[in-house]
């Protein structure tokens, strides 16, 4: 039996690596894989988790902001002697308010004012108001009035290309010159296949919905400012303020938490964090802006929309021959690359010599893009994966086969080519196919009559993600208390993946303690250490591989305690734990070993704590890191209504080591929630005439419900730790998993439509979809 | 956030029909769509006239005549959760069901769901609506993918309610109190087509509150159903919905009376469909023919033709259910 607040290992706790050095691949572990419920679980579920948007101080104002109501306007005036005269309103900032006169970089050279009169999208900030209450500020940004003189609006990608767009900045809409990228020879691949395909695909903007809006709390104290920002990064957010308002890092603190979703939404600082500081500053006291749910649907990002050609050629027996796709789409109002990394799975996912990509970028009256789960990715993989099953309908293939006839073991899109240290592709693809009976499947969908209105499809979709491997800075450390407890101390937010309790037991596992003897402290820029915002999917290897090397320092120091108290060498002593043990002993004198209880260490009893720090180390030369995935569908299509029911799903992933499974599941599960509201629901919907936002509230804008989405979703992880990658040997999981949902489901469909060849190939597929493109191809 | 209101709770329908009176006064029944109304400021309220005290207008009772007295104030939780709704009118317990989400029906009022307001996004959204007072529609050239194929004029909304078409198709009748007293009329003239007022969802006079719908008993082997498809499968509108009262006396149909949702501003009673079902034995043939004959006439705009094929779909699998084979 361990001592209280130990573990029992189920194979000897792991010893450090020399100074220096990485630590050893783990073997065996105890904790780590196992099915732990999140160590904050209690607290969320009870209510009694803190979020920013919960925070509350003393004589803290409440601050509003007013927006453009218009895709495109100039404010002519602004007045707001009737708002200021409103109850409770402490100030009003306009463009006029000395301190308001700054700029605010959105980057690609773009830094307008921070209110600027010339208005670029629907949302744009035009003024804010602090008030004792937010009904009063919200009622003072009404009373403000403003003469806004409306201009034309550019909201449709092509139609902006076009001579008699309205520019949205002088010198015509093309965002940046068009980007291509070649390999190979085009022409050469295309004349060399056996078949060759061009299908025209198009995904709709899909909005960020995070359940907690965007929004902070600012309260100076003295000249130091802190900041409470529902975020996915405190480190950039400060980075940003201090930059802005021309502070020391020193004096703008900005402190996480916890976060009520991200997805990307929460990785940049927002013009409101900027705002609220300068209300409070003006006002002296604290003041808590969140933006409505309308403002955050509105400015608060959104995957871009994509209009995609593309062509995929192969010889008869399935090998890729000449791949090609081109992309238009927008960043929105102030660049922002709103075609990013839509190409890449073309260029990468499948073995092809002969690729060629094109990006166009158009300047929209609209909202700037921001990350959004996977950029880019799922729309890539919307076209891709669809020209893959229609390229195996044409050779009378097995789709899983066509993949599998295409694997790479190099990322043919970087540079030089380099090696995968792990590629689950082919095996994703084929345990996922036996795990969800593909063939019986297929066969069986075969079987149904033409004449069936109500029809089930089968279909699957595959994936790889860009960043797996995670990569410097990170630095985490460890504390152990006198008492045997430990303090973990992290950067890193955790946007909901569960990084705490997986940090907690990549700890526990190192140390032997148990998960309740660890306290998190993170994402607060005053007491904890830099960290990169979580996103990218690498908050796991990048942190991960950080807490193990602290944990392990820690061990270290603690055998060099030991070693002095005992007059031994480091070397012959193990750490277990609870004690330290001095090898061998009990073989030599036949009696229990030698060892002392950490807590016993002298050393800890008079210094009162041991400290370990941990630095993610740089990744591998020449190798690349990705996570590789398939998911599975099955479909029920009303050929007489065009209902669309997702059955069941099979998600099967390979990330290297599953950390925790719960959480891994967590992420599987809600990956394919989120891509089935884009392959099924999700559309933001832009008044063509005024470019105004159409479905502003939740029961216009279709996120899916409970009832949308698969009843049976399995989560099928390919355990393949890629020790190469890092110590953890983990790769990123969340969002891997929302790449092929969409496609999944859209082959599906296409699969119970088989009888009439239709493929639905716009985003998302509605009923009114689905019916028109039954209704063209039965007049056909 | 809301204009200031003031708050009126009468003890009594007389005193709720008196305080009505004034245009910018509101029933509040459930609330659940005015106010979203309010904080949109969609149109001006000074008093909000609540219907909380007014027992009477709660609750389901048996009617003399052997049919059912439902209570404005009855939530759609209660109609669709009735044994005496689901054993009598299937259908009705069906479409009631069929509204919106679980809380939404805790909610929400039978009458409420019949006066509620348009979800048209230009009418709720922050545009220049007609029937707000703007100059025009614009829905006619805007994004119209939900608006109507029957009945348009002026304004191209569609009638929300998942009840309101069963009602009617069951002939229900609505009573209605006023500063004049009581009186009664068909459900289908509770609805003021956009023709004659496109800025008025009902006919309720000032100071005209919905008090009971009544149902007329059962007719002997007819049988009802809703039947309803949206963009999601909970917590949304119908994009078409159809909803049946059929009588079939062997194997011919003697009775029917067909409304659609989501086809007009008003429940869309299909009397091309019925009249070429009544007296007709119930084949695939004539299933079809009636499909095509709910949709004549249909006149969709640049975005929402989808409509016509989705309710010939939709009334397909309906009527089919009730082919013998
Ligand atoms: C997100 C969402 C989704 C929805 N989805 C659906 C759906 O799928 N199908 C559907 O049918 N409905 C749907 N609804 C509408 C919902 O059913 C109605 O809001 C509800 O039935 C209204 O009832 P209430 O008691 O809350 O009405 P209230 O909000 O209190 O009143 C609505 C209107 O009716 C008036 N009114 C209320 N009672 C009376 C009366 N007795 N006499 C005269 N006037 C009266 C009020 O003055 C007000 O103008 C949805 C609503 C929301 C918010």
């Amino acid at each position: 039996m361990a001592d209280s607040g130990y573990f029992d290992p189920v194979s000897p706790l792991i010893q450090p690596a020399r100074p220096g050095e990485a630590p050893h691949p783990w073997g065996h572990t105890t904790l780590i894989g196992q099915r732990i419920p999140r160590v904050d679980a209690y607290e969320r579920v009870s209510g009694a988790a803190v979020f920013p948007s919960d925070v509350q101080l003393p004589g803290m104002l409440h601050a509003a902001i007013l927006h453009c109501p218009y895709a495109h306007a100039i404010v002519r005036r602004l007045e707001t002697t009737r708002a200021k005269a409103l109850p409770g309103v402490r100030d009003i900032i306009t463009a006029e308010t000395p301190e308001a006169k700054i700029s605010w970089p959105y980057g690609e050279g773009y830094a307008p004012p921070l209110f600027d009169t010339q208005l670029r999208f629907e949302g744009e900030e035009v003024a804010a108001v602090a008030a004792e209450t937010p009904w009063q500020a919200w009622d003072a940004v009404r009373a403000l009035e403003v003469q806004f003189d409306e201009r034309p609006a550019a909201v449709a990608e092509r139609l902006a290309l076009t001579e008699k767009a309205p520019n949205v900045h002088p010198g015509g809409n093309l965002a940046r010159p068009i980007q291509t990228y070649a390999r190979g020879d085009l022409g050469k691949g295309l004349a060399e296949a056996a078949v060759v395909l061009s299908g025209s695909f198009r995904t709709a903007s899909q909005l960020h919905i995070p359940l907690e809006r965007h929004g902070c709390v600012a309260m100076w104290d003295g000249d130091g400012l802190t900041v409470w920002e529902s975020t996915q990064g405190v480190f950039p957010v400060q980075e940003q303020l201090a930059a802005v308002l021309g502070l020391p890092l020193t004096r703008v603190r900005v402190r996480g938490g916890y976060v009520g979703g991200g997805f990307g939404s929460k990785l940049q600082t927002s013009k409101y964090a900027v705002i609220a500081a300068i209300l409070a500053r003006r006002t002296g006291r604290p003041v808590k802006l969140f933006l409505s749910r309308e403002q955050t649907m509105l400015s608060m990002g959104l995957r871009p929309a994509a209009i995609m050609e593309m062509q995929l050629a192969a010889k008869g027996d399935g090998s890729l021959t000449a791949t090609s796709l081109s992309v238009l789409a927008s960043g929105g109002a102030y660049g922002g690359a709103g075609s990013a990394l839509v190409d890449w799975l073309a260029k990468d996912l499948y073995r092809c010599p002969n690729v060629r990509t094109e990006l166009t970028d158009v300047m929209l009256h609209s909202q700037p893009a921001r990350p959004f789960r996977a950029p880019g990715y799922p729309q890539g993989a919307w076209a891709l994966e669809q020209m893959m099953d229609r390229l195996a309908d044409a050779l009378g293939m097995d789709p899983v086969a066509l993949r599998l006839q295409n694997i790479p073991t190099v990322s043919q899109a970087r540079d030089g080519s380099p090696a995968y240290t792990t590629t689950g592709l082919k095996a994703c693809l084929e345990e996922g196919a036996a795990a969800f009976g593909w063939q019986e499947s297929r066969q069986r969908t075969a079987a149904q009559p033409a004449t069936f209105t109500t029809r089930r499809g089968v279909g699957m979709a595959a994936c790889n993600w860009l960043v797996g491997g995670g990569f410097p800075p990170a630095t985490v450390v460890l504390k152990l208390l006198g008492d045997g407890s430990i303090i973990l101390n992290m950067g890193a937010s955790d946007i909901g993946g569960g990084t705490k309790t997986i940090m907690a037991m990549v700890a526990a596992e190192e140390l032997g303690v148990t998960l309740d003897r660890i306290h998190i402290e993170h994402a607060d820029t005053a007491t904890t250490q830099y960290a990169t915002a979580s996103g990218g999917s690498k908050t796991v290897p990048t942190e991960a591989p950080a807490v193990r090397e602290a944990a392990q320092e820690l061990k270290r120091q603690l055998l060099g305690w030991a070693a002095e108290e005992l007059g031994v060498k480091a070397e012959a002593l193990r750490y277990e734990g609870a004690s330290i043990v001095v090898i061998n002993h009990q073989e030599k004198k036949g009696k229990s070993p030698k060892r002392i209880a950490v807590t016993n260490l002298a050393r800890l009893r008079q210094q009162r704590v041991a400290m370990g720090v941990g630095h993610k180390r740089a990744n591998p030369k020449n190798k690349a890191i990705c996570p590789f995935g398939a998911q599975f569908c099955e479909v029920e299509v009303n050929t007489l209504t065009g209902e669309v029911r997702v059955v069941r799903f099979l998600a099967c992933h390979e990330s290297g080591r599953v950390m925790n499974r719960l959480t891994y599941d967590c992420q599987v599960h809600g990956g394919v929630v989120m891509g089935t509201g884009f392959a099924l629901t999700e559309a933001r919907i832009l008044d063509a005439a005024s470019g105004k936002l159409c479905n502003r509230n939740l029961h216009d804008y279709k996120l899916p419900t409970m009832l949308d989405v698969a009843t049976q979703t399995v989560s099928l992880p390919l355990k393949l730790p890629d020790d190469a990658a890092n110590s953890a040997g983990a790769k990123g999981l969340g969002e891997p998993v929302v790449v092929p949902t969409a496609p999944a489901i859209a082959n599906a469909v296409a699969d119970a439509l088989r009888p009439w060849q239709v493929r639905c190939t716009a985003t998302p597929i509605t009923p009114a979809a689905l019916l028109q493109a039954l209704a063209a191809a039965k007049e056909a | 956030m809301f204009e200031d209101f003031a708050y009126a709770r009468p003890e009594s329908v007389a005193q709720a029909a008196q305080l009505l009176q004034d245009e910018t006064a509101h029933a509040l029944a459930g609330g659940s769509d005015l106010l979203g109304c309010l904080r949109e400021r969609i149109f001006p309220v000074k008093t909000i006239v609540s219907l909380s005290s007014l027992k009477e207008l709660r609750g389901i009772a048996r009617t003399a005549e052997g049919g059912l007295s439902l209570g404005a104030l009855t939530t759609l939780a209660e109609v669709a959760g009735s044994t005496e709704v689901q054993t009598l009118y299937p259908g009705l317990a069906q479409a009631a069901a069929e509204v919106a989400s679980p809380q939404l029906r805790n909610q929400g009022t039978l009458g409420g769901n019949l006066c509620q307001k348009t979800r048209c996004w230009y009418y709720r959204g922050d545009f220049d609506c007609l029937r707000k007072g703007g100059a025009s529609c614009l829905a006619v050239h805007g994004e119209n993918h939900l608006h109507c194929i029957f009945g348009g004029d002026a304004c191209y909304m569609v009638h929300p309610s998942d009840t309101a078409p069963m009602l009617q198709a069951l002939q229900a009748t609505v009573w209605v109190a006023g500063p004049a007293g009581d009186r009664s009329l068909p459900l289908e003239q509770l609805f003021m087509p956009p023709a004659q007022d496109p800025t008025r969802e009902t006919t309720l006079q000032p100071g005209e509150l919905v008090t009971h719908i009544h149902l007329p008993p059962p007719m002997a082997g007819q049988q009802t159903s809703y039947r309803k498809v949206r963009a999601r499968r909970s917590w949304d509108f119908a994009l078409a919905g159809v909803a049946l009262a059929v009588i079939i006396e062997d194997e011919i149909v003697t009775s029917c009376r067909m409304v659609l949702s989501g086809a007009a501003p008003f429940p869309w009673q299909a009397t091309q469909a019925e009249a070429l079902l009544t007296g007709a034995a119930l084949t695939r043939e004539r299933v079809r023919a009636a499909a095509s004959a709910a949709m004549q006439g249909a006149e969709p705009l640049t975005h929402n033709a989808y409509k016509i094929e989705l309710f010939k779909g939709i009334i397909q699998e309906e009527l089919a259910r009730l082919v013998r084979e």
